[in-house]
């Protein structure tokens, strides 16, 4: 299966490189084109159902931006997604097609709910501090088994990631149903962690782990562009046959870029059971790790990207909340617009990569 | 017990071998499909609204069928001509389907319209009083048996008619297909048309035969329960349908165990780990094989 087909760059092996300012506006401009072919299928579907759409959208932006509350609860609904997406982002930029990011933030938040609920002695700092890091083994353990498979024995990562978010949820949910069940709650939620656990707000809906999410966001933008680790994943992505003979250890930088990828979805479990949620309930993630895929997509991998990408999908969640709300309109309008940038986005990755290798001869 | 074990398990495996067998084709012709879960989302509404309309079971199905055949051609023309990534269209599709049935019903959740007409029930003379086989072989819709014929028939396909010897040239060696003067393109869009109609019909199968109801969470990951199937049986159709009797009857058991308060949640988990596990046995017997090469 073709991973490099989504982890296209911008430069490619040979070709003349473009200006850096140059560059970053035709991804921008191109990351535009899935999300206005998205936006024309929704006008599409408000219109057939009697909704103004222009007005629809108009108000959407008001909800997601339009006052200090509704940006705060538009960064707080982007929070989850910047982990997700920088985690398919770090694996997809080494050729490795991890679609498992939702099984390792489920059980990372799992982790998290539980410790933030048991070691109630401990100081606030230090608790979160042993919950995060708790999420961040949570995802590496869960991620480990798809990555030797790949790495040894090249197994298809595609269908062992797919295959085990199913199995973290059904893990999680028997957990929660039974050791980890709060008593006196109806069912399918542990007991809320204690007050010294929750992440402190920054204002508004906005807690400590958007803060979390930034900083890893700067480290992965700083590590990936600015070290050899991040320039052998970038090479094994861009192609592994030419990597191995350069002398990179491919399987090792795939193995690393999964577990990698599963420790920083881990830290986004963990920071959403210890920010929002605070405690672990069924259904904890709503598809997280997969709108991290088209956002990862979006932002062709990049740390600036996923941050902007992130907080598209936060706002059209935000916004949509709100427009279900007060005017009737479906919550499901987000998804319709989420599917359409993901294939649009898969179709446009080749455009590019045809117009590089264009460019190139 | 174990006759209505076995009943509950040959009616949970129709759905589940349909939408593998429209998979397995597909994955011949070299696309694997994620979207099954959607196409048989699209299936169970479109036979639900059609069969309420109508009146008619027949009518129903067959519009559950070529509606997912159409969903099947757009995610195929957005692989084959567009270059997509056939794993991230499959998902947006996914996600695109749920999007448009869920913004349709506007949040009911639950849709069963007056004048459903469901599946009727053939009781086999003979069979139908035999211990634990009749349970199996009497007493199921006709979609079940069509199903079960389903099976030979892919393989004869597969192995002795021209089209299907041409779908396995292209799914095996694409360049030398296309070489040889194959419309590759269009074999590989029949094959994903295929997919999306046998998705469909599991969807319609599912929604007009076993509840009666359209439910927003009906499908419940089938079509990637399915997609386990194949990878199972590595696209054979005696192997798929084999799989997908076991995940059937992991299926039935779930629902006994939770009659006995034991835990369900880890046992819909296995259908997903078997496969890993048989992926796993089969890259270290692969490379076993290698290594004494």
């Amino acid at each position: 299966m073709a991973a490099a087909d989504v982890t296209a760059t911008a430069t490619a092996p040979g070709a003349a490189p473009p200006s850096p300012l140059r560059a970053g506006v035709t991804r921008a401009a191109l990351a535009l084109v899935p999300v206005a072919a998205a936006f024309v299928v929704g006008a599409i579907v408000l219109a057939a159902t009697g909704w103004d759409p222009l007005s629809v959208y108009r108000l959407m932006v008001r909800e997601a931006f339009g006052s200090t509350a509704a940006v705060e609860s538009t960064l707080a609904a982007a929070t989850p997604l910047i982990f997700c997406g920088l985690a398919t982002a770090l694996a997809f930029r080494g050729g490795v097609f991890n679609i498992g990011v939702d099984g390792c933030f489920i059980l990372g938040g799992l982790a998290a709910a539980w410790l933030g609920a048991a070691l109630t002695g401990l100081p606030g700092w230090l608790l979160i501090g042993v919950c995060v890091l708790a999420g961040m083994i949570t995802g590496a353990i869960w991620s480990a088994p798809p990555a030797y498979l790949r790495a040894r024995l090249d197994v298809d990562e595609v269908v062992t990631t797919l295959m085990l978010n199913f199995v973290a949820v059904g893990i999680a949910s028997w957990i929660v149903n039974t050791a980890l069940l709060a008593q006196g709650t109806a069912n399918s939620a542990s007991s809320p962690i204690a007050p010294q656990a929750e992440l402190p707000s920054l204002g508004g809906d906005i807690t400590l782990g958007l803060l979390l999410a930034l900083i890893a966001a700067a480290a992965y933008g700083v590590w990936a562009r600015g070290s050899a680790a991040g320039y052998e994943l970038r090479m094994t992505g861009l192609n592994p046959a030419f990597a191995q003979v350069s002398g990179i250890p491919v399987r090792r930088v795939i193995a690393g870029a999964m577990l990698w990828s599963g420790v920083i979805a881990g830290a986004g479990g963990a920071a959403h059971a210890l920010g929002v949620v605070h405690r672990f309930v069924d259904g904890f993630s709503p598809g997280y790790g997969f709108t991290g895929i088209a956002i990862a997509l979006l932002a062709r991998n990049g740390a600036i990207g996923v941050v902007f990408a992130s907080i598209l999908f936060g706002a059209l969640a935000s916004a949509g909340s709100t427009i279900q709300l007060f005017s009737d309109i479906p919550l499901d309008i987000v998804d319709v617009l989420q599917g359409t940038i993901m294939i649009f986005a898969a179709v446009q990755v080749v455009d590019l990569r045809r117009r590089i290798r264009r460019e190139a001869a | 017990m174990i006759g209505q074990v076995l009943a509950a398990a040959t009616l949970a495996a129709t759905p589940l071998l349909l939408a593998a067998l429209g998979g397995l084709l597909n994955r011949r012709g070299g696309i694997v499909n994620i979207a099954l879960e959607g196409k048989m989302l699209l299936g169970a509404i479109i036979a639900v609204l059609v069969s309420a309309k109508t009146g008619s079971w027949v009518v129903g199905l067959l519009a559950a069928t070529a509606a997912s055949a159409f969903a099947g051609l757009l995610f195929s023309l957005s692989i084959t001509r567009l270059g997509a990534n056939e794993i991230i269209a499959g998902l947006g599709f996914n996600i695109l389907l749920a999007g448009l049935i869920g913004y349709a019903l506007n949040d009911q959740g639950t849709y069963q319209p007056d004048g459903l007409s469901t599946l009727p029930v053939i009781d086999v003379p003979g069979i139908e009083s035999i211990p634990w086989l009749g349970d199996v072989l009497s007493g199921k819709d006709p979609i079940t048996y069509l199903a079960w014929f389903a099976i030979p028939a892919t393989a004869w396909f597969l192995a002795s008619t021209r089209p299907g010897m041409r779908l396995r040239a292209v799914g095996a060696a694409e360049d030398a297909a296309r070489a040889l003067g194959l419309p590759t393109m269009a074999i590989r869009d029949a094959s994903t048309v295929a997919a999306g109609a046998f998705a469909g019909l599991a969807g319609g199968q599912l929604a007009l035969g076993l509840v009666g109801l359209f439910n927003q969470g009906m499908v419940a990951g089938r079509g990637f329960i399915a997609l386990a199937a194949f990878y199972f049986g590595r696209a054979r159709p005696l192997p798929t349908a084999a799989a997908c009797a076991i995940f059937a009857l992991f299926d039935a058991i779930q629902i006994r165990l939770q009659q006995e308060g034991l835990s369900t949640q880890l046992v819909s988990t296995l259908p997903y780990l078997v496969v890993v596990i048989v992926l796993t046995l089969t890259a270290v017997q692969a490379q076993r094989r290698e290594a004494t090469a």
